[in-house]
């Protein structure tokens, strides 16, 4: 059909008709521009790369600045971690959910916050209450992270918090005050939390994620487990909900470096030596629809961190240069149209987070468009992972595409891109000028907006939205994930009994302290795991130290601070 | 069939403060609809008690989120507002304001303000026309203060602001130029000049300028002399938000100061001159084409102005002359 | 009546509770927009009983709520019961967003007329509206 729309048509064409074979037959692609919009050439050969400097630009895998790998022998070392995220209903729906994947051979624990945790509100907060648990996991107390990590050796997982918002400070002091109640020491625990307050700002949580609050918790939480947790992976910078926005893929790692330089200038500020941290840093990426497009991205981001930490920031170690990244497959590029079909995009998209030479990956689950993922479709999503990892021969090499004529231009011109956009924002007078002035908001306004205009205009084509359209089918295939409304109830009445049955003088007392840490500037990590342990709330805990920091106490503005 | 909308219930909703009759009013005022000129004739002595501040200034100065501060203040002192958006860009026409909206929608359950949002589309009578009709309505409803917001970009909005008892005009420091620009119509537009992100560079220059300009112009004893107010209007924390205040203080004083001197009485005339010109206007225009309908004449006229064998000057002289004639 | 006939389709559209997906409601404002309507964006954060006061104030025909988080099901019937209240029954009431095919029969038994699921083309949304407006 090529790039014709077919509008939704009602009457059934009749098999066989001979024009439209004949046409399929003779068709050509629609379109020769890579997803971002590059113009690409028919073939690409050795004159496109007139000037390659093998040791300098690219080098082999494990060897600076990386373009091909972080590691010499890749995924012969270590496969990629196969996580899949959850979180859904209560803590105990949640952990549930993980015993299941763990059980069938996922290799790492995800757990998502839902929108209330992620806004700082505990679970009976008045906007929370219709709220709780339909997108993740709400931990209002330490009493919910106890149940979501029941049983879990925690020096033995690796386990991935996914909080992004300011309320990443309180995730990590509850995970911290939960294992040191269990008698671990700190440093034996290894995983990750997102811990990127400054984007969430663009995923609807800019109540929850004021600039200078940002860059204070995000740095608290960074500069903390530097100190504490040396195995612990205090941020991941998320390029991947930028690239959600409907950017290409060198704004999505500009904007991602932009974040970055964020935290680092922050923490450099703070006195801490960039080989000190820098090994710990993390990203989050995303792999879209455009296979070679996307692995020339990841290769050249890569390449450009490592440049980047080494000539801007001085950095020593090697292992500081590292773009360490987990990719989270394109949940934008799949449809509710023909679901089934996202199985195939998934696919593509974790062969090109492989191909890239990708530390953990999650799949999005077929009926990421529909409703939270049922157990069978997380199933079938780290399926996909595991046929990746098992059958297909991906593990063997490093950087398989290494080498070929189009994937190394592709990735120079990525870089040069990138370095073009980079630029536009220090004209703008840096990212967080960018951020502030709303410049950033208005450049992703202006994108997405180009993205549908591309899915109308048929310029982009997408099987079943605007080409292969089919009537819409009855039934969701593997059935639809719901959240059991009971569960919340339960949940918020326990938040309820606990505020009841607290030690309330010695909550205000810790609460103080963390009120005086806040004021004097000093990293309030600890004051709150001390305050989680006294029972302090999420909002509780985030609001004080909002209110320290001149902001109101909720930021729904609904709720007061019961401490003053 | 249709006989029509019922005038009586309408007009007696409105004055019992129904919203829905409120909105509905107003879209008639928009589509140009005929009951409008008897639902106006009926509700005229109700309404002109109301006090209204113009707000006006380019894009991006921040007027929606003084408005909303206005609004604040206003409602802390239990008074019912209207605000009327004359203005595309405006927060609840799309697209300008995105993002953190909590503060600026703490208003959306409050029943003591009625928000109404104008596009500037194809008016019969012209933008003005309309506004102070729909200013009209939302007096009728039962607001006590009525702000209206406009983009000051053209003399359609400019005359806009002329309903207004008191006038805003909104400029940030990086208006140099434009303020330069407008220094001739700025004096007679403004009351208070409103210098809003009074955190950026440039503002004490601004402020220099503004005022000197201000020294330069000579006032009659006893007239109103412009204030310039510096405010911020935006800001993650309270605390940043400044100005409001001293802003909401020199609405006071002007309204004060129209009170005391005979100032009210002139701005009351003025303003009602202005209004009584736009709607003769409109009528006469209406009455003529009227008449004209179905005769072909006014196709006829329009050709012979094409072709040159006659000019709109003498059509008109004609036009009017066959109907003061007839009336007489 | 020709001629009381409105010009314009008046188009309100939001997001509700905490939900923060609003890259798509965006674009379907600034689309609906070129396609001629007048389109009111609300924002972020809303609640059902703002969304209503604002459709009266405002006189739209067509309220349009974007649903991204699986909130649907809790919202729609605040929002319906709060249109009732208001009687507001002349006002086209759209929904659009990720749902399975599952909740599309309860949402239009709610009182949803129509329910666009991500991956609707911008013309299928326009013509329905144009087609659909109660008055």
């Amino acid at each position: 059909m090529g790039n014709v729309i077919r509008e939704e048509k009602k009457e059934v064409q009749i098999e066989g008709t001979w024009d439209d074979y004949i046409k399929s037959y003779y068709e050509k692609p629609s379109s020769s521009k890579s997803w971002s919009g590059f113009d690409l050439k028919e073939i690409y050969t050795p004159e496109d790369r007139p000037h390659e400097k093998y040791q300098k630009e690219i080098a082999d895998s494990g060897t600076y600045p990386f373009t091909r790998g972080i590691h010499a022998n890749m995924f012969r070392g270590r496969l990629w971690t196969r996580r899949e995220v959850v979180g859904i209903g209560s803590p105990a729906d949640t952990h549930e959910r993980l015993k299941y994947l763990s059980e069938h051979g996922g290799s790492g624990l995800n757990t998502i916050a839902d929108v209330t945790y992620e806004m700082g509100l505990d679970a009976d907060h008045p906007w929370s209450v219709d709220e709780v648990g339909l997108t993740g996991v709400n931990i209002t107390s330490i009493k919910d992270m106890e149940t979501l990590t029941k049983d879990i050796p925690l020096d033995k997982v690796s386990w991935s918090l996914i909080t992004a918002s300011t309320a990443a400070a309180v995730t990590m002091a509850q995970y911290v005050a939960v294992a040191e109640n269990r008698g671990y020491d700190l440093p034996v625990l290894k995983g990750s939390i997102q811990n990127d307050p400054i984007h969430f700002r663009y995923c609807g949580f800019r109540p929850a994620c004021p600039l200078d609050l940002s860059i204070k918790l995000g740095a608290d939480v960074m500069e903390f487990c530097t100190k504490e947790l040396p195995k612990w992976y205090y941020t991941t910078v998320n390029m991947y909900d930028l690239r959600e926005q409907g950017i290409t893929a060198p704004q999505e790692v500009a904007f991602g470096f932009g974040i970055a330089m964020c935290y680092v200038d922050e923490l450099i500020r703070r006195g801490l030596d960039i080989d000190e941290f820098a090994p710990r840093f993390t990203f989050y990426v995303s792999c879209h629809i455009d296979l070679f497009e996307e692995v020339a991205k990841i290769r050249a981001a890569r390449r450009m961190w490592a440049k980047l930490i080494k000539e801007k920031y001085g950095a020593k170690n090697p292992r500081s240069m590292q773009f360490r990244f987990a990719v989270h497959t394109a949940g934008c590029s799949l449809v509710p149209q023909q679901p089934l079909n996202n199985i195939v995009r998934t696919s593509y998209e974790a062969l090109a987070a492989v191909l890239s030479g990708v530390q953990s990956l999650h799949c999005c689950s077929y009926d990421e468009p529909m409703c939270l993922p049922t157990e069978k479709a997380h199933l079938q999503a780290l399926r996909t992972q595991q046929i990746l990892a098992y059958e297909t021969g991906v593990t063997n090499v490093a950087d398989p595409l290494g080498g070929s004529y189009y994937v190394e231009s592709l990735t120079d011109r990525i870089e040069e891109e990138t370095l073009k956009v980079m630029k536009q924002v220090d004209e703008v007078g840096g990212m967080e000028e960018a951020i502030r002035t709303e410049w950033l908001d208005r450049k992703f306004e202006s994108e997405a907006l180009k993205r549908q205009k591309e899915l109308d205009n048929g310029e982009k084509l997408v099987v079943g939205v605007n080409t292969f359209t089919t009537e819409q089918e009855k039934t969701t295939p593997l059935g639809v994930q719901r959240v059991s409304g009971h569960s919340a109830t339960q949940q918020i009445e326990e938040v309820k009994k606990l505020r009841r049955t607290r030690d309330t003088d010695k909550l205000k007392e810790a609460i103080s302290r963390l009120r005086d840490a806040a004021g004097e500037k000093k990293n309030v990590i600890l004051p709150m795991v001390e305050a989680s342990k006294a029972f302090g709330t999420t909002g509780e805990l985030l609001g004080t130290v909002r209110e320290a920091f001149g902001y109101p106490y909720d930021p729904m503005e609904t709720v007061e601070s019961p401490f003053n | 069939m249709d006989n029509g909308p019922d005038i009586d219930e309408m007009v007696k909703r409105l004055f019992s403060g129904d919203r829905r009759a409120t909105a509905r009013l107003i879209t008639w005022v928009e589509d140009g609809m005929e009951e409008t000129h008897e639902v106006m004739r009926r509700i005229y002595p109700r309404t002109g008690k109301a006090f209204i501040i113009g707000i006006t200034g380019a894009g991006g100065a921040g007027k929606s989120t003084l408005t909303n501060h206005l609004i604040r203040k206003f409602r802390d002192q239990d008074k019912i507002v209207g605000v009327v958006l004359v203005d595309p860009s405006s927060p609840f026409s799309g697209g300008a304001v995105l993002g953190e909206r909590i503060r600026l929608h703490s208003h959306s359950q409050d029943n003591g303000v009625y928000i109404r949002s104008m596009a500037s589309r194809g008016y019969l009578g012209g933008l003005s026309r309309a506004t102070y009709d729909v200013i009209r309505i939302i007096e009728a409803m039962g607001a006590e203060i009525v702000i209206v917001e406009t983009l000051g970009a053209g003399q359609d909005e400019i005359d806009v602001i002329h309903i207004a008892h008191t006038c805003l005009l909104v400029v940030t420091p990086g208006m140099g130029d434009d303020i330069q620009a407008m220094k001739a119509g700025i004096m007679e537009i403004a009351n208070i000049i409103v210098l809003n992100k009074a955190d950026l560079d440039g503002t004490n220059a601004c402020l220099r300028h503004l005022n000197a300009t201000l020294s330069a112009t000579s006032f009659e004893e006893g007239e109103w002399v412009p204030k310039v107010i510096p405010t911020i209007s935006v800001g993650d924390k309270p605390k940043d938000i400044q100005g409001m205040d001293e802003l909401t203080a020199a609405i006071k004083e002007h309204q004060t100061h129209l009170q005391k001197s005979d100032a009210m009485d002139q701005v009351r005339f003025e303003r009602v001159e202005h209004e009584l010109g736009l709607i003769l206007k409109d009528e006469l225009q209406k009455l003529i084409f009227k008449g004209l309908k179905g005769t072909g004449k006014k196709k006829r006229y329009i050709e012979n102005i094409i072709k040159g064998k006659d000019d709109p000057y003498s059509v008109v002289d004609k036009v009017l002359k066959t109907y003061i004639k007839t009336k007489e | 009546m020709a001629e009381t006939k409105k010009k314009k389709i008046k188009v309100l559209v939001t997001k509700v509770g905490l939900d923060g997906h609003d890259r798509g409601v965006k674009v379907v404002a600034s689309l609906l927009k070129e396609a001629g309507m007048e389109v009111l964006y609300l924002g972020m954060y809303q609640t059902p009983g703002g969304i209503v006061k604002a459709a009266i104030d405002e006189d739209v025909d067509v309220i349009g709520v974007s649903y991204l988080s699986g909130e649907h099901l809790v919202f729609t019937p605040k929002i319906v019961a709060e249109m009732k209240k208001n009687h507001l029954d002349d006002v086209l009431l759209v929904a659009g967003g990720t749902f399975p095919v599952e909740d599309i029969p309860p949402l239009e038994e709610m009182g949803i007329d129509r329910v666009f699921r991500a991956g609707s083309l911008t013309n299928t949304i326009v013509q329905y509206i144009q087609q659909n407006v109660k008055r």
